[in-house]
């Protein structure tokens, strides 16, 4: 359901993540995700990138962890990226997708 | 004088107000000869009034004009002419509901610079019909036009009888008489077509507004379309009164695979694709950088009094100009709504992104407007009327006339276009007659047997599951 990688030249971190983000999955990715993050992403200068390329369905609390750790990021170091079209729309439905850099 | 502006407002009003009380009284019979009079003179002056509007504003093609008149007076008054909106127009012996249509009251109608004749007809023939008398707010770029319009309707409307001063007009030059008049207890409704500032005033004055919203229309030509087709659609729309009405294209998204061909369509067609050099000309005279809002010296000029202001060349006889984009925002002004013949150009690299690009249009200021698609896959329809927040999603349709309803689709013919809640507007619907009363719904005591028939005592009692209740309350039916 999640995959992380992470590119040292680009200072890159990226999760892959595929399915549905539903509350209960999301209960169980919520740990893993924060374990194998940066651990203080601001300071460290890395980017994190979510990649949801493969992913048809987000719940709020989804929407929530994105919104937490890009606040601890901090401004443009936190994007969402290859959102699938109803996956877009839930984010700028909810108003975040600026915030988040959804593309 | 801010006295004058009071007793001139509430003499309006109380004008209005007493037309209202005598209009009340009118039969259906009465109130459609009113209509069917206006109508006819309204019709009679098509050509005058459009060719008096282009005069006045300097926008469009006054040919088009009259297109617009004879849609806001003969197309609206056949969508309206059987519809009941006297006394009882429903009664269902089934339900025991009898609906009764009750008029509004003084309606404040407030009428844009870009489609200032058509609209004023427009909106009297549906108040009319609605036995609700009419204050017409013209833009004041078009007060001449819309006074002449007012005055042959309303000599129209007192020779078939109807009451006095059921259609008033009032000048619109000066912005705190206008709020007066729309914040006034004694105004019913105010019918709001207009930019988004006046739209916005209109829903803050306290009184209840129907309004509408900006469009910023986005146009995806699918890898089914019929690609000649859609080009000769999409160009015979925004070119229409040079791109004056809302519902306007304003962005053609293909997909990378498509783009040459689509490209050299438009080409053929006579439209004329700008360098990036030319595009940032154009952006800058045809969006003001500070509100990202449309050039008003922009909004239905020509081809080539754009081209003249922007100061580039292109070819004589161009239709349209486009600017192959590659973001939405700020940073590109032409991704923002234009009422001139100008189209920004974007591709996808494949149907998702082309999608999202759909969408990133759609949020930047056309919700719930109007969308359209060009495509021969229901399933891509579909899908793209989930996606995208409109209340017109067009198929194969050029969007200024099908918009508007009538000559595409059977949407009621229209000028005022509801666009949700996305546009800030309590409908997606085009706005019309029906739109435009009160119903009283007389409901005739018949009472429900499964209520009555069920013990009610399980109501309270904390023991009993909810599967239990459910079942003993439809027990035997």
């Amino acid at each position: 359901m999640v995959t992380f990688n992470y590119s040292p030249e680009g200072k890159e971190f990226t999760a892959t993540f595929a399915g549905r983000l539903d509350t209960m999955a999301v209960q169980k990715l919520s740990e893993i995700v924060q374990v194998n993050l940066p651990a203080s992403p601001g300071s460290s200068g890395d980017k994190i990138i979510f990649d949801l390329k493969d992913v048809e369905y987000i719940s709020s609390s989804f929407i929530r962890i994105c919104v937490s750790i890009a606040k601890q990021a901090g401004t443009g170091k936190f994007s969402i990226v290859h959102s699938q079209p109803l996956i877009k729309k839930t984010f700028k439905i909810s108003g975040l997708d600026e915030l988040l850099n959804v593309s | 004088m801010a006295v004058n502006l009071v007793e001139k407002a509430n003499d309006v009003i109380d004008r209005a107000q007493l037309a209202a009380a005598e209009f009340q009284q009118y039969d259906q019979e009465q109130t459609d000869r009113i209509v069917e009079s206006v109508f006819r003179a309204g019709f009679q002056n098509r050509i005058k009034l459009a060719m008096m509007a282009h005069e006045e504003t300097g926008m469009g093609i006054w040919e088009h004009k009259v297109i617009k008149n004879v849609l806001g007076t003969q197309l609206v008054y056949e969508s309206i002419r059987n519809e009941k909106t006297v006394g009882v127009i429903s009664s269902d012996s089934r339900t025991g509901i009898t609906e009764i249509a009750q008029p509004l009251g003084p309606i404040l109608a407030i009428v844009p610079v870009t489609n200032p004749t058509s609209t004023t007809m427009f909106k009297i023939l549906i108040c009319l019909k609605s036995r609700n008398p009419i204050i017409i707010s013209a833009h004041r770029g078009a007060s001449k036009s819309c006074a002449e319009t007012v005055r042959i309707c309303y000599e129209a409307a007192l020779e078939a009888g109807a009451p006095e001063d059921c259609i008033q007009m009032i000048s619109s030059g000066n912005r705190d008489f206008t709020q007066m008049i729309m914040a006034h207890e004694k105004i019913a409704l105010i019918l709001a077509t207009g930019g988004t500032g006046l739209v916005k005033a209109a829903y803050s004055s306290g009184n209840p507004a129907i309004g509408v919203g900006p469009g910023n229309v986005p146009v995806y030509i699918d890898e089914s379309a019929d690609i000649p087709f859609a080009v000769k659609s999409i160009i015979s729309s925004k070119t229409f009164d040079n791109g004056t009405i809302c519902a306007s294209e304003q962005a053609i998204v293909v997909m990378e695979s498509m783009e040459q061909q689509v490209k050299e369509e438009f080409q053929k067609q006579h439209c004329y694709f700008l360098t990036p050099e030319e595009i940032v000309k154009v952006g800058n005279i045809a969006v003001l950088a500070d509100t990202m809002s449309m050039s008003p010296f922009i909004v239905g000029q020509p081809v080539s009094v754009i081209a003249t202001k922007a100061g580039i060349n292109v070819p004589e006889g161009t239709k349209i100009l486009l600017a192959k984009l590659d973001g939405i925002g700020k940073e590109h002004p032409l991704s923002y709504e234009v009422l001139a013949p100008i189209l920004a150009f974007y591709t996808a690299n494949d149907y998702h992104a082309a999608m999202n690009i759909c969408l990133d249009l759609n949020y930047l200021g056309g919700l719930g407007h109007t969308v359209c698609i060009y495509s021969n896959d229901e399933s891509r329809i579909m899908q793209f009327a989930r996606l995208l927040n409109a209340g017109r999603v067009l198929v194969n349709t050029p969007t200024s006339q099908g918009g508007v309803g009538y000559f595409y689709n059977h949407l009621p013919p229209s000028l005022t276009l509801g666009c949700g809640t996305g546009g800030k507007n309590i409908t997606t619907e085009n706005i019309t007659a029906k739109n435009l009363i009160n119903i009283q719904r007389i409901c005739r005591r018949m009472p429900n047997e499964l209520w009555f028939s069920h013990d009610q005592a399980e109501f309270y009692d904390e023991s009993r599951t909810t599967d239990e209740i459910i079942h003993n309350y439809y027990k035997n039916h």
